[in-house]
């Protein structure tokens, strides 16, 4: 079942333009988004998040289109911009205190799961943590209202590997209990781990949105892993 | 609404616009232009506008789940609430001004306007003017406020400079009686300005939220 649906999303900026992109997120699984930096990732989500008006397009969630059902739609999704970057100096107990009020499905287990899986200090404040501590304090208050869906715009840039791996068991818990993740990155092996679904964007235009096997079996040369496929995708587009 | 107010108390107010509202007892000075106290208090919600960009908190208000609307109502009602908590301690300050400190012979000599309910009913259009003029402003770009502030400034100065002058006019010396003289033209002010007030913030917020409707963030 779909629990997204994005249809000929474009974004006409004077430097940039993002056009026609189409894919959809189903429950229970994980899709990748995956494009170099500025091929148009982060205009797309904060496009189909309402944070950037498309020029033209429409996304809708669980059946319902978003604009106009945002009261509806919001509580259902999680969402996260890598590193935490709001309210720098205050606790984070507090922030946490606020944000929760606005969830009527705020998951108190999970909250306190996430925040010893992540060792997460609620006295600390957002400009005492390191970046990669940022970014885990954004996914546990994304995660702790029990989102059906989760948009994730570069989760794991700035975490060590340890702590991307931590995430990606996360991830794949979450799948396994029909959660949807759409979690965009440059780092092409975290997708290749965990993602059932591709979605390639390159100068802002879709390249494909496919299940991984069928990408690799359509882009990708025998033995090359998903990585050299991508990068040997992207060469090939600027010899051209 | 209630919570994106508890959220604007919270996370995006700065302590000093709790701070500035005690400029409201400015208007116990002899001898000082007691209508500045508003602008102060609006100087202390400018310092809230200024953290809150600091802090992302328009970002980070966007994502919650309400309507992107809501971001604007939670920043008028975050102002109003310390307008009227301004307005209501300026309002104890005149009344004992007009009633308890009427005959002091520091109020009697001052040149400058009276604590009556005419220089609340000023304070009130110079709160309607902010409303108007600095956060519709800032709701045009949810990003830039220097150009809605210079313009505040310049024009609620301009109104402080009118209503000091307008009790020297002849015939309009009644404005600044003392006590409870004249006081039905003074509530007259004062019911206008509240008036302007309520008008100033509904319109004003409703174009807020039509431009912010249109902002990338």
């Amino acid at each position: 079942m779909n629990v997204a649906e994005i249809r000929g999303l474009c974004k006409e900026y004077p430097s940039f333009r993002l056009s026609d992109v189409s894919f959809d997120l189903a429950t229970g699984r994980i899709a990748g988004f995956i494009g170099r930096n500025g091929a148009g990732k982060t205009t797309t989500i904060k496009s189909m998040l309402g944070l950037v008006r498309p020029t033209s397009g429409s996304v809708s969630y669980f059946g319902m289109p978003f604009a106009g059902n945002e009261n509806a739609v919001k509580p259902r999704i999680g969402y996260s911009t890598g590193a935490v970057n709001y309210y720098p100096k205050k606790r984070i107990r507090d922030i946490v205190a606020v944000t929760r009020t606005f969830y009527p499905s705020w998951d108190e287990a999970a909250y306190d799961e996430m925040l010893e899986l992540f060792r997460l200090d609620e006295e600390k404040r957002p400009c005492e943590l390191s970046d990669g501590m940022k970014v885990k304090l954004n996914l546990l208050l994304a995660l702790s209202h029990r989102a059906e869906l989760l948009i994730l715009d570069e989760p794991t840039s700035g975490l060590d590997p340890f702590s991307r791996e931590e995430l990606i068991d996360v991830f794949k818990k979450l799948r396994d209990r029909g959660t949807a993740i759409l979690f965009s990155t440059h780092i092409i092996s975290d997708v290749e781990k965990c993602a059932d679904d591709v979605a390639y964007i390159r100068q802002g235009r879709l390249a494909a949105a496919l299940p991984k096997e069928e990408f690799t079996a359509r882009f990708g040369i025998e033995g090359e892993t998903l990585e050299e496929t991508v990068v040997r995708l992207e060469r090939s587009e600027a010899d051209a | 609404m209630r919570k994106m107010l508890k959220k604007e108390m919270t996370l995006s107010a700065s302590f000093l616009s709790y701070l500035f509202i005690a400029f409201a007892l400015l208007a116990f000075c002899p001898g000082y232009p007691i209508l500045l106290s508003a602008f102060f208090v609006c100087l202390g919600l400018f310092q809230s506008f200024q953290y809150a960009r600091e802090a992302n908190d328009i970002v980070y208000s966007s994502l919650l789940p309400v309507p992107k609307a809501d971001v604007v109502r939670g920043k008028y009602a975050f102002c109003v609430l310390i307008e009227l908590c301004a307005f209501i301690l300026s309002a104890i300050v005149t009344l004992l001004r007009m009633t308890a400190l009427s005959e002091a012979a520091a109020y009697r000599a001052n040149a400058l306007m009276n604590a009556n309910p005419a220089f609340l009913g000023f304070m009130m259009l110079i709160f309607g003017l902010f409303n108007a003029i600095f956060v519709r402003g800032f709701f045009r770009t949810g990003y830039y406020f220097a150009k809605p502030f210079v313009a505040f400034i310049i024009v609620s100065f301009v109104v402080v400079l009118i209503a000091e002058a307008l009790h020297h006019v002849p015939g309009l010396e009644a404005v600044n009686a003392f006590g409870f003289e004249h006081a039905g033209l003074q509530a007259a002010i004062l019911a206008a300005g509240a008036v302007v007030f309520v008008l100033l913030t509904l319109v004003s917020e409703k174009s807020a939220i039509r431009l912010f409707e249109k902002v990338d963030l």
